[in-house]
């Protein structure tokens, strides 16, 4: 068993306290990104094209790598501080690259105007770019650099947590598997991080075999690769961080939540079993952002629908099952984090079932090219994550004695969590009516329809996102009151 | 304790001969036939002189990176030499002068060397993320001569250029097989 030293510990809190601020300051940032967007579909602002399609590009990138790091930077928070020791410098590290490439891809975004979209389509980037060269250059390696930094926070979270459970099969919990008892309690966190970083090391690795390529080309514009593989590869990159970003805050989810309920939360056969159904189907669950490609072979389309089913669902509801159980007469005080950490699975459960449906082939041909991908995502990243993060946050800067927020911030929240749930809806009322996504005005489109409908529920949108930035500032006094107030126990 | 070390040692000198050996071999009576083809020299002869400085680094096992910054520059010095000896100037010079091509070699078994000393005191992470993010440089190398249409090295032909591809994007995915067991593997043993 490791032992923890208050020393350790104060120096995981300032490196957490370092990830939060960062994340709090950029988060609210790139949501202004997200209004100018839809205030320029709204009509309520005139945004050139260039310009819209830095702001997309940086927003998404922004957001998917934000996300990530924050929920790579409390697993590594919550699994130095209570279950293996881990090297701090090198959590600086991972933070120092992570902002080297963040910079780079907001000078590459909003200086340069590079704006080929998060997954950067292939060939899009060398084809009749409006963005000056070194701008492609820029972004492919602050990628890249930040691609290595999570390679390797990844990998050291997981080498230290096999070396305290006993290898990798203990790590996914196969010694539950058996008629035995496991020897010793591996903790979900551990379960859970495993299958995240894991898939997403292999994701690295061909999202830096990809962007080199990316780079080749910058280098050679003569050169020419294949498109179904570049994107294959993207989509392996992209969609499996975004998938593990989730599955990292669920990870914090099964660690925190029974410290409010009072109850264990322990794993059992058929958590394992669920979990490593995600670890397998998980790496090939992005074929499904491939459906509209007819040259990638009928077969890897099918087994994108199958691995989308079966990477989500075991999972997801043996957790909500696990919520429930945990929740149920548990007379659990409802402050701000059990809060937030219901409302986040309840986002995963809602943008999770949106993804599967859009995952379903037959439907996909109807929903690709709407609003209804940007609705999904949305949902899983917005109410999913974020709120999971914010619980964390809370958490962090809490003391079991005072786990509430101030009336202010109270209100605030749920400020946030209706304006989130209000934007999301003009989101799936655009894909109910076909409204094309990434379209950066609906003018041009020639359609009345879309032109009416589509700048009407941007309009509104924007008053929702509106709602969510005023909700989030209002929980910041609360937030970085807890998380800068000295002499504060750090948490178990 | 003794009969053990002195046999460590002799394994080393009979290592380091047959080293020594092979890339003689290698640099000299077989130079011409290994520089005729591309394939040849970019996937044999270079590899080679990296396996062989691997091999030598292997058994001085009394010379030691352990310092994390020297370590990391040296590293990042094996990458920018492997990335060197594969630009096609580079390959040029190599095909047209033996004794260019021969501080290739030289080179290549340094930087094997270098590797190897400096791996094993390395932390995990880096174990994995250093051949992790080779075998992604050679998959994206492979790929890139496959595609080109256009010549790179005038010392040979297209069609050796495109083979030369292929068989760096064999062994980048060797590369990246052999991380990913080796992985496992050290995953399990702890």
């Amino acid at each position: 068993m490791t032992a923890f030293n208050p020393e350790d510990r104060g120096r995981h809190k300032k490196l957490i306290l370092t990830w939060s601020i960062t994340f709090l300051v950029l988060f609210p940032l790139l949501i202004v990104l997200g209004l100018l967007m839809r205030m320029n579909q709204g009509e309520v602002i005139k945004v050139d094209n260039a310009t819209f399609y830095s702001y997309m590009t940086l927003h998404g990138l922004g957001m998917a790598g934000v996300l990530f790091s924050m929920a790579w930077a409390a697993v590594f928070y919550l699994v130095g501080t209570r279950y293996v020791k881990l090297n701090i410098g090198l959590g600086y590290a991972v933070f120092l690259l992570v902002v080297i490439g963040s910079v780079g891809l907001a000078v590459a975004t909003l200086i340069g105007k590079f704006a080929a979209g998060w997954y950067m389509l292939y060939p899009l980037p060398f084809i009749g770019a409006t963005w000056k060269a070194w701008t492609t250059g820029l972004a492919i390696i602050s990628l890249i650099i930040m691609g290595v930094a999570w390679l390797i926070g990844c990998l050291h979270v997981v080498y230290a947590l096999s070396r305290e459970y006993g290898g990798f099969t203990n790590l996914i919990g196969w010694q539950y598997l058996g008629k035995k008892p496991p020897e010793k309690e591996l903790p979900p966190l551990a379960l859970i991080a495993t299958i995240s970083l894991v898939p997403g090391i292999l994701a690295f690795i061909a999202g830096a075999a990809m962007l080199v390529m990316y780079l080749l080309q910058h280098l050679e514009p003569s050169l020419s690769f294949d498109a179904l593989v570049q994107k294959n590869l993207m989509f392996f990159f992209g969609h499996t961080l975004v998938n593990i970003t989730m599955y990292c805050g669920v990870g914090w989810l099964y660690t925190l939540l029974p410290e409010f309920t009072g109850r264990e939360w322990k794993l059992n056969k058929l958590t394992v079993y669920a979990w490593n159904a995600t670890f397998f189907f998980i790496v090939f669950a992005y074929f499904h952002h491939l459906y509209m490609d007819f040259v990638q072979p009928t077969g890897l389309q099918i087994a994108g629908q199958l691995a989308s089913y079966f990477s989500a669902i075991p999972a997801t509801a043996v957790t909500m099952f696990g919520v429930i159980a945990q929740l149920y007469r548990s007379k659990v005080k409802w402050g701000v984090i059990p809060t937030a950490f219901l409302l986040g699975v309840a986002g995963w459960a809602i943008g999770g079932f949106a993804a599967v449906v859009d995952s379903t082939i037959s439907i996909n041909k109807v929903l690709h090219n709407t609003l209804w991908v940007p609705a999904h995502f949305h949902t899983y990243m917005l109410m999913g994550v974020v709120l999971l993060i914010l619980a964390f946050l809370y958490y962090l800067g809490s003391t079991e004695k005072n786990r509430d927020l101030s009336p202010k911030a109270g209100f605030g929240f749920w400020l946030f969590v209706a304006g989130a749930y209000g934007f999301l809806l003009m989101f799936y009322l655009g894909g109910m009516e076909s409204i094309p996504r990434r379209f950066s005005e609906y003018a041009s489109s020639g359609i009345a329809h879309t032109h009416d409908t589509g700048a009407l529920l941007a309009k509104v949108a924007a008053l929702f996102v509106a709602l969510v930035l005023i909700g989030l500032l209002m929980m910041y006094g609360a937030l970085f009151n807890g998380l800068l107030k000295k002499d504060q126990a750090p948490a178990k | 304790m003794r009969k053990g070390n002195q046999g460590d040692r002799r394994a080393a000198w009979i290592a380091a001969t047959g080293a020594v050996v092979l890339f003689a071999v290698l640099s000299f009576p077989c130079n011409y036939w290994l520089s005729l083809t591309m394939p040849r020299h970019q996937a044999i002869q270079l590899p080679a002189m990296l396996l062989i400085g691997l091999a030598l680094g292997r058994v001085a096992r009394k010379v030691n990176v352990k310092d994390l910054s020297w370590g990391l520059a040296l590293l990042l010095l094996a990458m920018g030499s492997l990335i060197f000896w594969m630009l096609p100037r580079s390959i040029d010079l190599a095909v047209i002068h033996p004794w260019f091509n021969r501080i290739m070699h030289v080179h290549m078994v340094a930087t094997g060397f270098a590797i190897a000393i400096t791996l094993r005191n390395m932390p995990f992470e880096l174990k994995i993320a250093f051949p992790g993010m080779l075998a992604g440089m050679l998959i994206a190398t492979g790929a890139s001569l496959r595609a080109f249409t256009i010549l790179l090295c005038s010392s040979f032909t297209i069609e050796q250029q495109h083979e030369t591809g292929m068989w760096l994007m064999l062994i980048g995915v060797a590369v990246f097989l052999g991380t990913a067991v080796f992985f496992i593997r050290r995953l399990g043993r702890e």
